[in-house]
């Protein structure tokens, strides 16, 4: 809590500070800053903080994942006196969009998403360094060394089945990788193009990671995929919908909700979980970059802001990515999430999906 | 200006300036050309200029990439294309026959189903399609107890056709209304059963319209990604790839060449097109006229019965699809019981009104200000025949040939960087939907435009009226009802459309069509199809009420 | 009688168009309609050719009652104002589109074509497309082409009112000619007092939908039955041919 109290303090200083600067949008700030000096009073430590926190102002722009964050961001709002606005939009897109504003990127904050674009990013130099002291507490393999990136959550892989289909069919369910291959499944497996999900790239680079001959499995899974969805949540859609009784898919406390209105099972491969964090990078050049940059680390910095976010997100991978969060305990065990080299998400990408595109189009001309 | 001059308008209060009259003449196509030029040419050539980015330097390597990659996905293209078309105009033609000969409640309800189709954002139909014909499909499935699989190309082919065919449908009703009814008459009169009229007369009357629906239907599926994205499995298009590179390598260089790649069938499809427009002349300059088509489908033999049936046929796939849409929004289901509930309703009213009412007021910009250009734009370049017509109308024409996502990301090339940095603002987002509907609008102002007498305009001139004159007198009044069509189009559009603007939309201009789209995408279909209906209902108020304006305006003018 | 009109009735929602009309035509005479406009002349037309149904009243030719033929089947063609000529076919094609309906062989219907081609005069214009002629020619064609099917009963709506003045001069004496010639039974609709006094055997005043006056032109113009017929026909003088029929009808006075 100590944390949340120096980082108040903090922020009135600023408001303060950025009210004296510019009378501009007074009105809205100083009743802010009313708010939250008197809330603070007797709080009185001379942190780093003070120095460190750069002035806040206008509006931070967020690309997200979903809408699903507003009270996090809300919370932001209330704290720093920072307007935030969000849009939705996958990760490719926010690349794709990045590369061709050539450096005058219009969002802020890229928040979520496969982390294999955030590894992209970096590479064309499109990422801001944000540098903090809690970033410490984070665990190595889930945040850039430079600091470019870092990791929000996990997103995990399993399959989800649709039981009245499974037994109309007349199919055992999959347990591991492996029983995907048996040609019962033929046709009713559906996963996302991985150039498109960062979740089933993680699939496919997880696999081609721990499996001896990784190709030769997506040869012979690629006999079972009826087709690879070029939406993200399709495979997850499309099962619910019973059009197709496998999907390779993200598992987390949305799917979870699922299982009282639909009649599906959730399997967690026993021959290993892939696995793929969720980036968080500030844009470089972009219009407000401080604010941006405050933002993760005031998230970072408070477990309160992180329990919230693994509330919104129905994740609780955040544990495994700052071990010292309390409030979050990791509903799945840790173990079976797959040996994986982070380092080759981004070095290998261009390859593999390379290779994948081939051996996705050689089914397509026998067809 | 004419206000000082109690003598009326016209006279020495205009003549007083002729200079800066000419001036202003000059001025409003400079804006119109400098637009088109800044708006379609210069993202275009980005676009190119992207495309031919190596390593090293400038390069065509990368089509040599192109061309060897993505023959195939080019052939998949032509192919469905030509597919969709054909099946398209059957639809179209067929529909328009059934609405044209209708009556009483049968054409109300079709031209209903029509503009409500034309109106219709993306993604919930092709939700709807799975939902009635997918594998496990009401229709296909659990009514017929056909295995059949809609992810392949004649799901593409199919689900393009029937979406294609209002605009097309309400050219060729367009078309019927105008046509001579003496001919009809001519020819029942000599003895002519329904039958022989329909083959002899109607059908070969309406051929340059069915050709012109063939060719806009050909280049409009080349474009389309939303399609086969949706709904095409392993099936890819050059437009699907191209949707491919950008979501899910990014890769912009690629992306430009396959886009230049995909201009080629496109272009040579626009050509034929003037060409056969050329030989057969414009659309019928006659006035529409009240009576309706006599003609008994029903009696008109083997082709009439085609017609009744692929028309109805259309009317039922199109009127199901929206009774599952609506259902959609009401129905729960418990592990596959299914009840009524206004729980989505309620979760609908709560949202954020805030990107509804943004996306109202963009689309009411984008209408006016498109439908104004459209209409200075079609009567410089068809009325004027300026300098250089033929090229700026066939510039004017790129975007339709374009996937929007492309045309999107020639916008941030084009406009982010100063003097020309417009990325982020609102700007970008409306001269996108402006441009990117502006050759449908300028067609439209076009065929209007023929009607007016061209003498009506030597009246204004040899009265003594200049240019800015014969605008304000004979041409605005005489495309009124150009108007009322382009502003629909454009309203519409600029509510439904997404794939252009979804680079360019920031986080401070978020518009319901996205809204629409996460709610598809994280599978909310109940609000999804509440959404959809509720921009559909609005647009149509809309739209409603600009038609009551304008007609209010028109009795009082006539009376 | 040849024709005979027996009290017609027709109504257009509330408005009444034909009231009550009678009308009686030998065979081999030309009638003209004549009246002001939407006085119910082309209405009348429409019901004898088919393409309005009466709402009261009966039609017979030839003694036989037509008046729930359709128009394909009646033994009446029309020439309709525009001509509804067919612009994607050739004046040949157009002419010989009804003889396609009739059992005939291909030398049959082409030489039947040409034969009415030659009576109009335009044989040497057989392969033209209709773009290519001029409005008089069109109008011949559209003449030929309702001829050509050789019906009881020919009707011709106001078919002069797009040419010019010299022309449609021309042409009123070719019809008539034509019409002597075949001996063809016609009923021609017009406003224009000067074409129906020229061309008419006998003349329909119509007015307001009902039959103002039916008489000979010269009993028409000597005896006005109403003052109004008198002030529509607004002629002052006419010339007469050797046979007692009008050649010429001078106005002194617009009509009124």
């Amino acid at each position: 809590m100590k944390m949340k109290k120096l980082i108040s303090m903090a922020l009135a200083l600023v408001m303060v500070t950025s009210l004296a600067a510019c009378g501009g949008n007074g009105g809205e700030q100083s009743s802010q800053s009313g708010n939250v000096s008197t809330s603070q009073s007797g709080a009185g430590s001379t942190s780093q903080e003070e120095s460190q926190t750069p002035e806040l102002s206008g509006t931070m722009k967020v690309v997200a994942t979903g809408d699903m964050y507003g009270p996090l961001f809300d919370k932001f709002t209330e704290e720093t006196g920072v307007e935030v606005e969000v849009l939705s939009m996958s990760s490719g897109d926010v690349l794709s969009k990045l590369r061709a504003e050539g450096g005058t990127p219009s969002a802020d904050l890229w928040f979520g998403g496969g982390i294999d674009a955030f590894m992209g990013a970096k590479d064309d130099g499109l990422l801001e360094q944000v540098q903090f002291d809690a970033a410490a507490d984070l665990a190595d393999n889930y945040k850039d060394s430079e600091g470019y990136w870092y990791s929000k959550g996990i997103t995990i892989v399993g399959f989800l089945l649709n039981n009245p289909l499974m037994e109309e069919l007349g199919l055992e369910a999959p347990a591991t990788w492996d029983d995907l291959l048996d040609p019962s499944y033929q046709g009713e497996i559906i996963m996302s193009n991985p150039a498109i999900s960062g979740t089933n790239y993680a699939v496919v680079n997880a696999l081609l990671q721990t499996k001896e001959d990784g190709w030769g499995y997506f040869d012979g899974l690629n006999e079972n995929v009826a087709y690879y969805a070029r939406r993200g949540s399709d495979p997850l859609n499309k099962v619910i919908a019973d059009e197709f009784a496998i999907g390779i898919t993200y598992i987390d406390g949305t799917v979870e909700a699922l299982l009282p209105d639909y009649d599906v099972t959730i399997v967690y491969p026993e021959d290993g979980l892939p696995w793929v964090p969720e980036g968080v990078a500030v844009f470089k050049n972009a219009e407000n970059v401080e604010a941006a940059k405050y933002f993760v680390e005031w998230m970072f910095s408070d477990d309160e802001n992180l329990t919230l976010l693994a509330e919104l997100d129905q994740k609780t991978g955040v544990k495994i990515i700052k071990p010292s969060l309390e409030g979050v305990e990791v509903n799945y065990d840790t173990s079976i999430l797959m040996e994986e080299d982070l380092s080759l998400f981004g070095s290998q990408r261009e390859e593999i999906l390379a290779q994948f595109e081939t051996l996705m189009g050689d089914k397509a001309v026998n067809e | 200006m004419s206000k000082n001059n109690p003598v009326g308008k016209g006279a020495s209060g205009d003549a007083l300036f002729p200079a800066v009259r000419r001036l202003a003449d000059r001025l409003i196509l400079l804006l119109l050309l400098g637009g088109i030029c800044l708006f379609i040419l210069y993202p275009m050539l980005c676009i190119l200029w992207r495309s031919l980015q190596g390593e090293g330097g400038l390069t065509g390597d990368m089509y040599g990439v192109v061309w060897e990659q993505y023959g195939r996905s080019l052939r998949n293209s032509v192919f469905t294309a030509t597919c969709t078309s054909l099946l398209c105009t059957l639809f179209s033609t067929a529909t328009a026959l059934l609405i044209s000969t209708g009556r009483g409640w049968r054409r109300a309800l079709g031209m209903g189903l029509l503009l409500i189709t034309m109106v219709s954002p993306p993604f919930v139909s092709a939700l709807a399609y799975i939902q009635l014909y997918g594998r496990r499909g009401w229709i296909t499935y659990r009514l017929l107890g056909l295995s059949w699989n809609p992810y392949n190309c004649w799901g593409v082919i199919w689900m393009q056709s029937l979406s294609f065919v209002p605009v097309n449908a309400l050219f060729l009703i367009g078309m019927l209304s105008r046509m001579d009814r003496d001919s009809l008459m001519s020819a029942r009169d000599l003895g002519a059963a329904p039958r022989d009229i329909l083959r002899d007369v109607v059908l070969p009357l309406l051929r340059p319209g069915i050709l012109v629906c063939v060719l806009l239907s050909f280049v409009r599926s080349i474009a389309d990604f939303g399609t086969p994205v949706t709904i095409g499995g392993r099936f890819t298009t050059i437009a699907s790839d191209i949707y491919l590179q950008l979501t899910g390598y990014s890769n912009l260089e690629k992306a430009s060449a396959m886009n230049m790649f995909l201009l080629v069938p496109s272009v040579a499809a626009f050509f034929l097109y003037r060409w056969l427009m050329g030989k057969t002349g414009p659309v019928s300059g006659e006035r529409a006229q009240q009576q309706r088509l006599q003609l008994s489908l029903s009696r008109c033999g083997a082709a009439g019965w085609l017609a009744l049936v692929t028309g109805g046929l259309f009317f039922g796939m199109i009127g199901l699809q929206y009774v599952c849409i609506v259902a959609t929004g009401f129905i729960q289901r418990t592990r596959g019981a299914l009840s009524f509930t206004t729980q989505y309703l309620e979760e609908l009213l709560e949202y954020n009104s805030e990107t509804m009412v943004r996306s109202v007021i963009y689309a009411l910009i984008v209408a006016l200000v498109g439908t104004l250009f459209a209409m200075l734009f079609s009567y410089y370049i068809y009325r004027r025949r300026v300098r250089w017509n033929t090229f700026f109308d066939c510039l004017a024409t790129l975007p339709y040939m374009l996937p929007g996502t492309c045309f999107g990301i020639g916008y941030i090339l084009a406009f982010n960087h100063p003097p020309l940095k417009l990325t982020g603002t609102a700007i970008i987002v409306l001269a996108n939907m402006l441009f990117k509907q502006l050759p449908t609008t300028t067609k439209i102002c076009a065929a209007t435009l023929s009607q007016i007498p061209e003498a009506q305009e030597r009246a204004v001139r040899d009265l003594g009226g200049d240019q800015l004159n014969v605008m304000r007198d004979v041409i605005f009044p005489g495309l009124r009802p150009a108007f009322l069509s382009c502003f629909a189009y454009n309203f519409s559009s600029s509510m439904t459309t997404a794939g252009a603007v979804l680079f360019l939309i920031d986080p401070g201009h978020q518009l319901a069509v996205f809204k629409l789209f996460d709610a598809v995408y994280s599978g909310e279909y109940a609000l999804a199809s509440l959404m959809a209906t509720f921009i559909i209902v609005i647009v149509l108020l809309v739209e409603g009420g600009v038609y009551l304006a304008m007609g209010r305006k028109e009795r009082s003018h006539v009376s | 009688m040849y024709l005979e009109l027996e009290h017609l009735d027709k109504r257009f929602g509330e408005k009444r168009v034909v009231r009550d009309l009678s009308l009686e035509l030998a065979q081999g005479e030309l009638l003209c309609i004549l009246g002001a406009s939407g006085c119910g002349k082309t209405t009348t037309l429409n019901m004898i050719g088919g393409f309005l149904t009466p709402d009261g009243g009966r039609i017979l030719l030839d003694g036989q009652d037509i008046t729930p033929i359709p128009p394909e089947q009646r033994p009446v063609t029309t020439v309709f104002q525009s001509y509804g000529l067919f612009p994607h076919m050739t004046v040949l094609e157009n002419v010989t589109y009804g003889l396609k309906f009739r059992r005939l062989t291909g030398q049959q219907i082409r030489e039947r074509g040409m034969s009415y081609l030659e009576l109009v005069g335009l044989a040497d214009r057989a392969q033209s497309r209709i773009q290519a002629l001029s409005g008089g020619q069109q109008q011949r064609v559209a003449l030929a082409r309702s001829l050509a099917v050789e019906p009881k009963l020919c009707l011709l709506d106001e078919p002069f009112s797009n040419l010019d003045a010299a022309l449609r001069t021309k042409m009123r004496h070719e019809l008539k000619r034509l019409q002597r010639e075949l001996g063809i039974t016609m009923v021609f609709v017009t406003h224009d007092q000067e074409e129906a006094l020229i061309l008419a055997d006998r003349i329909a005043v119509m007015e307001e939908g009902a039959l103002a006056q039916l008489n000979t032109p010269e009993e028409l113009y000597r005896r006005p039955a109403t003052p109004s017929v008198a002030r529509f026909l607004g002629v002052d003088e006419l010339e007469w041919r050797q046979d007692g029929t009008v050649w010429k009808a001078i106005r002194t006075r617009g009509p009124i």
